[in-house]
């Protein structure tokens, strides 16, 4: 055995296991995998050989490079999907170019404008979903090193209304997405040939050298402000012990 | 109904930059006196009385609210939650979205 996630294979279910499990649990149209013109079409072929019913949709920022959209545009035909593109509210996206330009992000941080290209419109689908499907993997970042396959999504949940997220590929590496790709000749972004491994946005996505973190090549600019929310672990760890 | 705000110092001594944005909607939405104690975590000190509430509630981001009430204690760690559960009020969706991905912030990678 060559693969050396091989550990967490035999103690998980494989994604298609998740896929299957998913579908059989919500109906289809409460249900849909997001699509981000990356990797994650990994999911979309996936759940086409199984012949899974589920919704995609795909977050249209309007800032995505041209390159995504005609990749998004390509896996719509070669599944012969639906592919829901969710825009942002226009006044919205209006009041803030208005206010503060088209490239606010690289002064003030890029929150506000994902919360308006990406997180409304997200919350807006997900209120009339019970499910949703991800690409989101343990090796992408620290931040998602604790990824379950299947959780309650909280930040989306309401005290009326419960959704669910299902991360199929929690436990496979980078390698192992490649792997499948490769293997069965999946189509994928062409960024991807030229370094570009997270794929995001065109103002907020860069390439990135072989030996530097996914998350290099997002928001490299702000690095340093990310955690400024969290408590710091090692303290509340003391307190435990003590 | 008994509120408890926690908000957090950094560990260089400085106000912790999203505790005063929520300390400043809290007073443009008129909900200040609502606030029964005010509470701070403060990184230098892990014994302080926010950062034991932390432990205490599993919380690992500030600021967050601890509200307690016949029906129990619950904990918000994203402000217009709060306002939407406990004041029963609304925040715009702009904010409301701007408020989940400070306290989430691996949506962005969506």
């Amino acid at each position: 055995m060559d693969n050396p996630n091989v550990h967490i294979q035999l103690h998980e279910p494989t994604p298609e296991d998740i896929l299957l499990d998913a579908a059989s649990r919500f109906a289809s149209d409460k249900i849909a995998i997001s699509f981000s013109g990356a990797e994650d079409v990994v999911l979309l072929d996936m759940a086409h050989r199984l012949g899974i019913e589920v919704g995609v949709f795909s977050l249209d920022t309007g800032r995505l490079h041209a390159e995504t959209y005609r990749f998004i545009e390509d896996v719509r035909s070669r599944y012969n999907l639906k592919i829901e593109m969710l825009m942002p509210e226009a006044s919205a996206v209006e009041q803030l170019v208005r206010e503060k330009g088209l490239f606010s992000f690289y002064k003030d941080g890029h929150n506000e404008c994902c919360g308006v290209r990406k997180i409304m419109p997200l919350r807006r689908k997900l209120s009339s979903l019970d499910a949703w499907i991800t690409g989101q993997r343990r090796d992408q970042s620290v931040t998602r090193m604790d990824v379950p396959l299947e959780q309650v999504d909280k930040a989306f949940s309401t005290v009326d209304h419960t959704v669910t997220k299902f991360n199929p590929l929690a436990g496979w590496s980078s390698a192992d997405v490649w792997s499948y790709i490769r293997t069965n000749e999946v189509p994928y972004n062409p960024l991807h040939d030229r370094g570009f491994v997270s794929i995001g946005c065109e103002p907020c996505t860069r390439a990135i050298g072989p030996h530097e973190h996914e998350r290099a090549g997002r928001w490299w600019w702000e690095e340093a402000t990310q955690k400024e929310c969290g408590l710091h672990a090692q303290n509340i760890i003391k307190i435990v012990n003590r | 109904m008994h509120i408890t705000f926690v908000k957090k110092i950094l560990a260089n001594g400085e106000p912790c930059g999203k505790c005063a944005d929520v300390s400043m909607r809290l007073q443009r939405d008129g909900y200040m006196d609502r606030i029964d104690r005010t509470v701070v975590a403060d990184e230098r000190d892990p014994y302080s009385e926010g950062m034991r509430i932390a432990t205490e509630h599993g919380v690992d981001r500030a600021p967050f609210f601890v509200v307690e009430d016949v029906t129990g204690r619950r904990v918000f760690d994203v402000y217009f939650k709060f306002v939407n559960e406990v004041m029963k009020a609304r925040t715009s969706d702009v904010e409301a979205a701007r408020d989940l991905l400070n306290q989430n912030p691996d949506l962005d990678f969506v």
